[in-house]
């Protein structure tokens, strides 16, 4: 990962914890906030439950004191006291009195409990009413709960008992109204809240009901409670304590409402008191969600942006800050792939610039190291060049010296001898001025290295011509016995090359092996090849080179030896660099030495690489 | 002085004497309206589509006549026919003709007529004209056929081309709105008298409280009263006026019993009514209650059915079953005592163990029923309602009481009627009406009836 990229995710990952941090806290606030007024709200409306419910239950004591005063009923209290009171005269009386009076259920029951007239059940006059000795006591007092049971079902109602005493028997008057759809439709609700009703008809789940005054009386429905609500009406129903719980109603989380169930209790002396119904009041927790939902986008909007803008800025301040670095990094890497002029542009006032200037100022220095060095390397290799051509010339200069002179004098002198002197002169200034000429075309030859001429070659094939070709040196008796190990890789595949190049490399390593081993010894030749390269490897016996030796021997004109002209290996080199290969040598005094040339399989590689090597060769001979 | 003093007490006191005599003696004229509940859609005595129910008994009689008239004790009277006679074995009948009778539309009533009217009712029948009778041969004994020639379908019409029909009654067609008002006109040439009333409008399709409402306005002069009304406006001074027992409540059941357990539900169904309690209250007192088809001032063994509640035995038979069905009970919404009715026999079979859901489904497996017996006759009656009842009634083989109870018995024992009430028919009369009366049977006694000079002055204007 670039220093770039490291510097962008340390700016963009603190961003985000920064910006994560930030949205959680947001949210984590807002829920409790909210759950804070889910709460007031529940809590409210509870409240405003209990102050209807109790307003309706004025309300029907008003009315029940309003019955029990009213004449018809005095007068049916005053039949009731008859020594043989007739109440059928009167069964049909609590209807149009509960119709008169706007109540749901009204009763009309005589001292006994039995019923004389009932306007919700009329069919009912004559049975007893169920509850009468409880109902009794609740004379004169306020109202309760009561479930009252009808001919279909029963119902949940907030009844008031009033009596009427015009005699020794007094006539009850029992009535109220129905906790129905409509007395919870009445409730002024918030928005987002609702109430249910569970009437709890015991054990029978067939008589269940649950009243929900937002669904249409026409809607039709089962009336059963939701298997989600179901769970909570059976733990008030356990427990019989107020009970908060969330409802969910499907995977989405706005559709969750909380519950606060109360149950509602009957006015029976037993303990615990009956369960007649649970008020469910329902809180939607959509709109929490929803600004929930709305704090997360926009979290996450802001968030991303700043995420976003922070990798912008990073972007810009990153490559603000690491451009001269990359510069440098840059400037570095043409240094060292040999663009010794590479300098960085020095921007600012700071380490950096610094730095800038410090490679700068170190590349300034290489330059003029190298130049130095070039120019030393130059001198040195013109002087070896010159004590070369000295060397060399010096050898044929001196006999044709000499034979000038002794011709000279033969001549100065008169001497008979002076034909025949004048003869073997002759023939020795030829042979010398021959030799000269043999000088000259090598180093001439040096210099016109041609290009060589790609075809198929079998490295095999070569290296036996060249074996064949010194065969007879090798066996010559007038020098040491030199063997010849020869192991051959039969698995090479030909390769582009130029054949009379290689013989000639091959033929001047050869060479150059016998003439490292004059006593004797054992020349080697090996070849193998891998996926992109063969290699060959020409090994001798003799008395090896030393470290120096190793870095110069390929510098042409430089020679160890005594009569050499320093241009075998050198022309070796040219060889291999010509066909994309390369050549190194291993060797230590007293070891022997090694030779090792790899060449490319791939012709693009090798037209590349000779194409290179041979303008770089051109390149170096031009310069020299 | 003394002249001039007691004078004008004496013509004072003459002249409402005279009035007095004026407003007790009957007087031709005026126009009677009635309200009734029913509203049928054709006058024709011989539609079957019409079921024998007591208003058109009452409007067939007012227009036609019967060869046979039945009293209030259920002996036959001669009405068209002046005599009768049958021979052995009582599958022939001859029956003379009152003579010189004429219908509506001036021609004279025939045996021809008449055979042919009595084959149009009855086309099992085979009625012959005679020179001055009608021969009337049977399939089987027919010992009842007088009092049967008294059900308002052998009443005998002319009908004409023009699709009108005429009768020998006291009234005459004037106008009729099928099904919703019926205006007779007095028939002067009726072989009875003319009738008092000139004309009598017939309202239909009222329901009880309209008709109510319209005699208390005095727009209407006569109504019908349902039983639960009878005790208020009778204590309201209304007039009242009632049949006996004529109409019988029963719950009917849809299908017969098809299984032993069924039959113990329905005994106990039976049982378990409280229909004294309902008499009392919901019906006010009105009616009887019943265990029987007959009520016992027709039969006199009706006593013999036991109407008190047995709980007891309703639970015995109801805990020999295992699985107690849900019937459902339909009653006719119209009906305003109807649904008070079944919601407490509903509330009294709960308490044995048994499930009825009251409905005003026409689909139900039993249904509240008022059937009447029409004819005071028991015969008669007995075979009206087992055939509204669409009740198998077998052959009488006799003509017995015992006979008749054994027939009774058989038709109870199908399970498939509960008695609870006979009721009266009972009509409540505006006190311009003089005269009126209702017969045993629930019929109209028009022809005698007359208005007071108040109200004929008051239609005059």
């Amino acid at each position: 990962m670039t220093f770039r990229r490291k510097l962008l995710a340390v700016f963009a990952l603190t961003v985000f914890l920064s910006v994560a941090t930030v949205g959680w806290l947001v949210s984590t606030l807002s829920r409790r906030a909210f759950e804070l007024a889910d709460d007031e709200r529940t809590s409210a409306l509870v409240t405003q439950f209990r102050h209807e419910f109790n307003r309706q239950g004025e309300e029907v004591s008003r009315r029940m004191e309003a019955i029990a005063a009213s004449e018809p009923v005095a007068r049916m209290g005053l039949a009731m006291n008859n020594r043989a009171p007739d109440s059928a005269a009167y069964f049909d009386a609590a209807k149009s009195t509960a119709e008169n009076y706007q109540l749901d259920f009204l009763e009309f029951v005589d001292s006994q409990g039995t019923i004389i007239s009932s306007a919700h059940w009329p069919a009912k006059f004559g049975y007893p009413e169920p509850a009468f000795a409880s109902l009794s006591s609740m004379a004169e007092k306020g109202a309760f709960l009561k479930q009252e049971e009808l001919q279909d079902n029963a119902a949940l109602g907030l009844f008031a008992v009033r009596a009427i005493h015009v005699g020794e028997h007094p006539v009850y008057v029992i009535g109220g109204r129905r906790l129905d759809r409509d007395f919870l439709s009445a409730l002024d609700l918030p928005a987002g809240m609702r109430v249910l009703l569970y009437l709890n008809h015991g054990d029978h789940s067939g008589s269940e009901s649950l009243i929900n005054p937002s669904r249409s009386a026409e809607t039709p429905e089962t009336n059963r409670p939701a298997d989600q609500i179901a769970s909570l009406i059976e733990a008030i129903r356990q427990n019989n304590q107020e009970t908060t719980a969330i409802v969910h109603w499907s995977s989405d989380r706005a559709d969750d409402e909380l519950f606060h169930a109360i149950p509602l209790q009957g006015t029976s002396n037993a303990s615990p008191k009956p369960l007649l119904g649970i008020l469910l009041v329902g809180n939607s927790r959509r709109s929490y969600v929803e600004l929930e939902r709305r704090i997360r986008t926009t979290a996450f909007l802001v968030g991303g942006s700043g995420i976003l803008l922070a990798i912008l800025l990073s972007s810009w301040a990153a490559a603000r800050v690491t451009r001269p670095v990359e510069r440098l990094a840059g400037a570095a890497q043409e240094v060292a792939a040999g663009n010794w002029n590479a300098r960085v542009e020095i921007s600012g006032n700071d380490e950096l610039a610094e730095l800038a200037e410090s490679f700068n100022h170190m590349t300034r220095e290489l330059l003029t190291q190298k130049e130095r060095l070039v120019q030393a390397e130059r001198v040195a290799a013109w002087r070896e060049l010159a004590r070369r051509l000295a060397h060399e010339l010096k050898n044929p200069l001196f006999p044709l010296q000499l034979t000038v002179e002794n011709l000279v004098r033969a001549r100065q002198q008169g001497s008979e001898q002076f034909e025949e002197i004048f003869r073997e002169s002759s023939a020795t200034l030829l042979a010398e001025i021959s030799n000269l000429k043999t000088i000259i075309s090598r180093f001439n030859e040096f210099s016109r290295m041609p290009r060589p001429q790609l075809q198929l070659v079998q490295m095999n094939d070569v290296i036996r011509g060249v074996l064949q070709l010194f065969q007879a040196q090798l066996e010559s008796p007038g020098r040491g016995q030199i063997s010849c190990d020869l192991q051959l890789d039969q698995r090479l595949e030909p390769i582009p090359a130029d054949p009379e190049l290689l013989h000639r490399a091959i033929s001047n390593l050869v060479l150059n092996a016998m003439e490292a081993m004059p006593e004797g010894g054992r020349l080697s030749l090996r070849t193998r090849g891998n996926k992109d390269n063969i290699c060959l490897e020409v090994s001798d016996t003799g008395a090896g080179l030393t470290a120096e030796e190793c870095n110069r021997i390929f510098t042409p004109y430089y020679t160890s030896k005594e009569h050499g002209t320093g241009l075998g290996l050198a022309i070796v080199q040219s060889v291999v660099s010509d066909h994309g290969g390369t050549i190194r040598v291993h060797s230590e005094p007293g070891q022997g030495t090694t030779f090792v040339i790899e060449l490319p399989r791939n012709p693009d590689t090798l037209q590349d690489g000779s194409e290179k090597n041979q303008a770089e060769t051109i390149s170096s001979i031009a310069a020299e | 002085m003394k002249l001039f003093a007691w004078q004008p007490l004496v013509i004072s006191s003459l002249v409402l004497a005279v009035l007095a005599v004026a407003e007790t003696r009957p007087q031709y004229g005026g126009t009677l309206r009635v309200s009734i509940r029913e509203a049928p859609t054709s006058l024709d005595p011989a539609d079957s589509r019409e079921a024998d129910l007591l208003a058109r008994h009452n409007l067939t009689l007012l227009i036609f006549d019967t060869l046979t008239d039945i009293d209030d004790a259920g002996n036959v009277r001669a009405a068209l026919a002046t005599s009768w006679q049958a021979a052995p074995g009582n599958q022939r009948w001859q029956f003379r003709l009152r003579r010189n009778v004429k219908f509506q539309d001036g021609m004279l009533l025939t045996p021809a007529t008449v055979a042919s009217c009595l084959r149009t009712a009855n086309p099992s029948w085979r009625v012959l004209p005679d020179a001055d009778s009608i021969v009337i041969e049977r399939d089987a004994p027919a010992p009842n056929l007088p009092a049967e020639l008294t059900l308002p379908r052998n009443a005998i019409a002319k009908r004409n081309r023009d699709g009108t029909i005429t009768g020998t009654g006291p009234f005459h067609i004037a106008d009729w709105q099928p099904g919703k008002k019926l205006t007779l006109a007095a028939e002067e040439n009726c072989w009875r008298g003319r009738p008092f009333l000139d004309i009598v409008e017939i309202e239909m399709g009222r329901n009880f409280r309209d008709q109510l409402v319209g005699l208390e306005l005095g727009r209407t002069g006569l109504v019908e009263v349902t039983a639960e009304q009878a005790h208020r406006i009778s204590a309201q001074g209304a007039r009242l006026t009632s049949s006996a027992p004529i109409e019988l409540i029963a719950l009917l059941f849809v299908h017969d019993s098809h299984s032993p357990e069924e039959k113990l539900l329905r005994d106990a169904l039976a049982v378990c009514v409280d229909r004294a309690s309902i008499r009392s209250v919901l019906l006010q007192g009105t009616g009887e209650p019943a265990a029987s088809i007959l009520p016992n001032w027709m039969s006199g063994y009706g006593f013999v059915f036991p109407t008190q509640p047995d709980l007891q035995q309703a639970r015995r038979d109801r805990e020999q079953v295992h699985t107690i069905p849900v019937w459902t009970v339909g009653y006719d919404a119209n009906d305003s005592i109807a649904r008070l009715l079944v919601e407490r026999i509903a509330l009294n079979a709960r308490d044995v163990g048994l499930s009825l859901q009251p409905s005003t489904s026409r689909s139900t497996d039993l249904r509240l029923v008022r059937l009447s017996i029409v004819s005071t006759d028991p015969w008669i009656g007995l075979a009206n309602v087992a055939t509204v009842a669409n009740l198998p009634i077998g052959d009488a083989g006799g003509n017995s009481v015992q006979d008749l109870y054994r027939a009774e018995q058989a038709l109870l024992a199908t399970q498939r009627l509960i008695p609870l009430f006979h009721l009266p028919a009972t009509y409540a009369s505006a006190k311009f009406l003089r005269d009126w009366s209702v017969g045993a049977d629930g019929s109209w006694r028009l022809a005698d009836a007359w208005l007071t000079s108040e109200k004929t002055n008051g239609d005059k204007r």
